[in-house]
């Protein structure tokens, strides 16, 4: 019947009451209902059961159901009784101790078992006029999920059943403990120690996770700590609020975020405190976790669920979703300046950057940035006990270096200091980022960019294993590689290369130091003319003399902007090794004008032959044999007859003067710039060797003996090495 | 009882199921205070639902959230709530009487006026349910009115209707409800 006809049958119904004459009923009656005979059968009907109604009603339910106290004690008794010890109230073949508590639509008990074994139990049932069938459904979800789960940590079901009235329970272990804060707290565990129980508490939720169930009230006081063995044993409880993934235990349940609303809002994921928003997940709990896990390091959860409740519902949703509480550290920082007093024992000291990380990004307020599962959480807890790289924000370089000086501690001795100082200034953080467009392209950079710089820390420590094979394998596994300077960059693919320069494999050295070229070097430009001169050295033996040209523009440009004349004199040297054309000898003219003027101004040369070299190459590649001699003559120094820099001068003398029509003096320059080489190729090199007998150096010796033997017509006969 | 109110705000932006949810808070809360003021007093002692609901009302709710409307969510949830109560109360007391068996009621052997309170309360759950499929309004009123006690000004207030309509509302639906009652079994 439509809600129309309805209001005018009661008002009909209404107006007949009031006539309480008959006739006038009657009459009215007649006229109201017209030819509709069922309309006026109807009313005749209500209005006959009128009477009788009334005295049906006129009872007080209250009084009704009243009852004597003679009657005993029965089980819904239960829920106004206060003591239940003496009372001997049994629910099943459990007896009933005394009340724990409530969740959700349930009541908990304490009873005892008797049978097969006597032991505790917790005893849930579902709450007296709560037995509608969805309640029922509910309940027995709960009961059914519980059942499906069988970990260490997750309290266990044993029995289920229904009274006689047919209200459900289940049976299961009693936790008997304090919530894993007060434990936390009274025992005053470390920061380790409350790690590796969370992380317990982690497993039992991806347990539970992986048969489908999601707990989506994790809070303190559902993760309860007991003892065993004197050990501490974290236990899950109360699913009640769980929600089965699987579809088909979905179907016909939707459960509310008010729920969470009965317990602290502190603990729930922003999507759970949205309205309508049923679609939680895997990461709810994930959220739920984090949180968990920022109460454990500080003491207090990430939002205080006393503001949140009085700010209302409409307010309590937008902090959830829009404020960010400080980092770990930052709270603990901030509270330790407003009490002196705090207790700083077991809040543990630096690194705290990693942990900082790993809570938050479990809080992420976006689901998609938290961790995806439980496991991967937990995998980045572990690493960080095991001072490794977490993934939780993309490692910088001197985050790098640190975690890799805090697990190599024995090795690394004071050049650690001076390496982070070095780093100091660089730039590398990009944690924080504004538009999600650029985060995800990023997100892969940096990506690459740390697994990168993971590999260069590997193939550096190899290195100093003096294991340069393995080290040079992992270089050759960097696709991405690096576009910063980083020590352990720097460092890796110098020693590689140096080490395979000595192997006499050209190209590959090439690979390395080409790398070392393009991304600037770190310290010293010192050490970075070191990084052209091998990579020219290289160029030139590895026959690819073609390149040599390209070569020389690259160095005159990474000159251009430089005005050092020490450096001058470095990159001239190294652009001099092939006669040039003109055009280059044109571009080089800046830097060998500058280099002489560095060497004019140094009073007392440090090495007189490494400084007198380029400048004295320079003129000989002009042409200027004259100039190139002075200058040669007055670089040499025989006082040391073995250096490189000597054999290198005595060929610059012997080419000007064959340029200049003294052969005999030529030849004399040549076989003792030849014997200094020979004899030094006959000894191993080490990588990279020290100040005084760089391989490169030698190197260029070498290529300039070959260049001088076919100008004066000896003929080499030198080993190669 | 911050809860409470939170609850009763998202019932008021409409959530369907908040009510249900309302329920173990209000429950419990009016279960206590049923049991407290019945323990040891003697029959005839006119106490009336609606007088625990207020209790509970001003037990549950805190000083800055008794505005009209909260308050009004709060009675149609109590009167839910007390609604269980009753009947589960009623349950407990007739199946005692009956001797613990689960017997429904012949109604065609037994002429309705001699029916217990208790059973008359079974009775009347059963047929509002009924009621409720067909006239959701009267049986609102039903539930407030007989269950929970309320004045038909109180109720009037709380649906936004007149008093004139709770008062029509409530005699059409005793009447039919009896109705129903006879016509089951």
């Amino acid at each position: 019947m439509s809600e129309a006809f309805q209001q005018i049958e009661k008002a009909l119904f209404d107006t007949a009451l009031q006539l309480n004459q008959p006739d006038a009923r009657a009459a009215f009656l007649t006229q109201a209902c017209g030819t509709n005979t069922a309309l006026r059968l109807k009313l005749e009907k209500l209005l006959q059961a009128h009477s009788q109604a009334e005295d049906f009603f006129s009872i007080n339910p209250l009084e009704a159901t009243a009852r004597p106290i003679s009657q005993g004690l029965e089980e819904d008794s239960l829920e106004t009784l206060e003591s239940l010890e003496d009372a001997n109230v049994y629910i099943g073949r459990y007896k009933i101790i005394k009340r724990l508590g409530e969740g959700g639509c349930g009541v908990v008990y304490l009873a005892e078992q008797q049978k097969p074994v006597k032991r505790s139990v917790a005893l849930k049932i579902i709450r007296l006029g709560m037995d509608t069938v969805r309640v029922i459904s509910r309940f027995e979800l709960e009961r059914q999920a519980l059942a499906l789960m069988n970990h260490p940590h997750i309290a266990q079901a044993f029995d289920a059943g229904a009274t006689d009235s047919g209200r459900p329970y289940f049976v299961m272990e009693w936790v008997r403990g304090e919530s894993i804060t007060d434990y936390c707290r009274a025992h005053s565990l470390n920061i380790r120690r409350k790690l590796q129980l969370f992380i317990q508490v982690c497993l039992a939720i991806q347990h539970a996770h992986q048969k489908g169930i999601l707990h989506r009230d994790i809070k303190p006081s559902n993760v309860l700590v007991t003892e065993q063995d004197g050990k501490p044993v974290p236990k899950v409880i109360d699913f009640g609020v769980a929600k089965a993934v699987e579809n088909h235990w979905a179907e016909n349940l939707t459960y509310t975020a008010q729920e969470q609303l009965i317990g602290t809002p502190a603990y729930m994921s922003p999507e759970q405190a949205q309205t309508g928003r049923l679609d939680v997940d895997t990461r709810t709990d994930i959220y739920s976790l984090g949180a968990l896990l920022y109460e454990l390091l500080t003491d207090h959860p990430p939002f205080d669920s006393q503001r949140l409740l009085d700010a209302g519902m409409e307010e309590m949703r937008r902090i959830l979703r829009e404020k960010e509480p400080p980092t770990p550290s930052q709270l603990l920082h901030s509270l330790r300046q407003k009490e002196p007093a705090f207790p700083r024992g077991h809040h543990g000291t630096a690194p705290w950057g990693d942990l900082d990380w790993i809570v938050m990004k479990a809080l992420e307020k976006d689901r998609q940035r938290r961790y995806p599962t439980v496991n991967d959480l937990v995998m980045d807890l572990r690493r960080y006990l095991n001072h490794e790289a977490v993934q939780a924000r993309p490692p910088s370089k001197i985050y790098l270096l640190g975690k890799w000086i805090r697990r190599n501690r024995v090795i690394f001795s004071s050049a650690a200091a001076v390496s982070l100082a070095l780093i100091a200034g660089l730039s590398t953080s990009l944690w924080l980022f504004s538009k999600e467009r650029y985060a995800r392209k990023e997100q892969a950079r940096l990506h690459g960019e740390a697994v990168t710089a993971e590999m260069l820390t590997r193939a550096v420590f190899l290195t100093r294993e003096n294991n340069y094979p393995a080290a040079n394998a992992v270089l050759d596994q960097i696709h991405s590689p690096p576009v910063r300077a980083s020590f352990d960059g720097v460092s890796a693919y110098r020693s590689v290369g140096n080490w395979l320069a000595l192997q006499g494999r050209w190209q590959e050295t090439m690979d390395r130091f080409s790398i070392l070229k393009k991304i600037g070097g770190i310290d010293q430009w010192e050490s970075v003319t070191g990084d052209y001169q091998s990579y020219g050295i290289a160029l030139i033996e590895s026959g690819n003399v073609a390149a040599y040209p390209a070569f020389q523009q690259e160095c005159i440009s990474a000159y251009s902007h430089r005005s050092n004349g020490d450096e001058a004199s470095r990159i001239l040297k190294i652009c001099l090794l092939e006669p040039g054309s003109w055009s280059v000898l044109q571009q080089l003219r800046p830097i060998g004008t500058r280099a002489e003027r560095w060497y004019a101004t140094l009073e007392w040369p440090n090495s007189i032959g490494h400084s007198v070299i380029p400048i004295s190459l320079w003129r000989y590649r002009q042409g200027l044999y004259n100039g190139a001699e002075l200058y040669a003559q007055k670089g040499l120094d025989e006082r040391d007859k073995t250096s490189a820099d000597y054999a290198t001068i005595r060929i610059i003398l012997a080419m000007s003067a064959w340029k200049n029509h003294r052969p005999e003096e030529a030849r004399e320059n040549l076989e003792k710039a030849r014997e200094v080489i020979a004899l030094r190729f006959k000894q191993p090199f080490s990588s990279p060797g020290n100040l005084h007998d760089r391989w490169y150096d030698w190197g260029y010796a070498r290529i300039l003996l070959r260049e001088a033997s076919s100008l004066i017509g000896i003929p080499e006969d030198l080993e190669d090495s | 009882m911050r809860d409470l109110t939170l609850l009763l705000e998202s019932v008021g932006s409409g959530h369907t199921a908040a009510s249900e949810d309302l329920l173990p808070l209000v429950y419990d809360e009016l279960r206590h205070l049923a049991g407290v003021r019945m323990s040891g007093e003697a029959a005839g002692h006119t106490l009336q639902p609606t007088a625990l609901v207020h209790e509970a009302w001003l037990r549950l709710s805190s000083a800055n959230q008794r505005r009209w409307n909260d308050r009004s969510h709060f009675f149609r949830v109590a009167a839910l709530a007390m609604r269980r109560i009753l009947v589960d109360r009623a349950r407990h007391k007739s199946s005692i009487r009956h001797g613990g068996l689960q017997e429904r009621l012949n109604i065609e052997d037994v002429s309705l006026s001699t029916v217990e309170p208790d059973d008359r309360i079974l009775l009347i759950d059963e047929a509002l349910a009924k009621l409720e499929e067909e006239d959701a309004e009267s049986a609102r009123i039903v539930t407030m009115k007989f269950f929970g006690g309320f004045t038909n000004k109180a109720i009037a207030e709380t649906l936004a209707v007149t008093e004139r309509t709770v008062e029509r509302q409530w005699a059409y639906a005793k009447s039919r409800l009896f109705q129903l009652i006879q016509s089951a079994g």
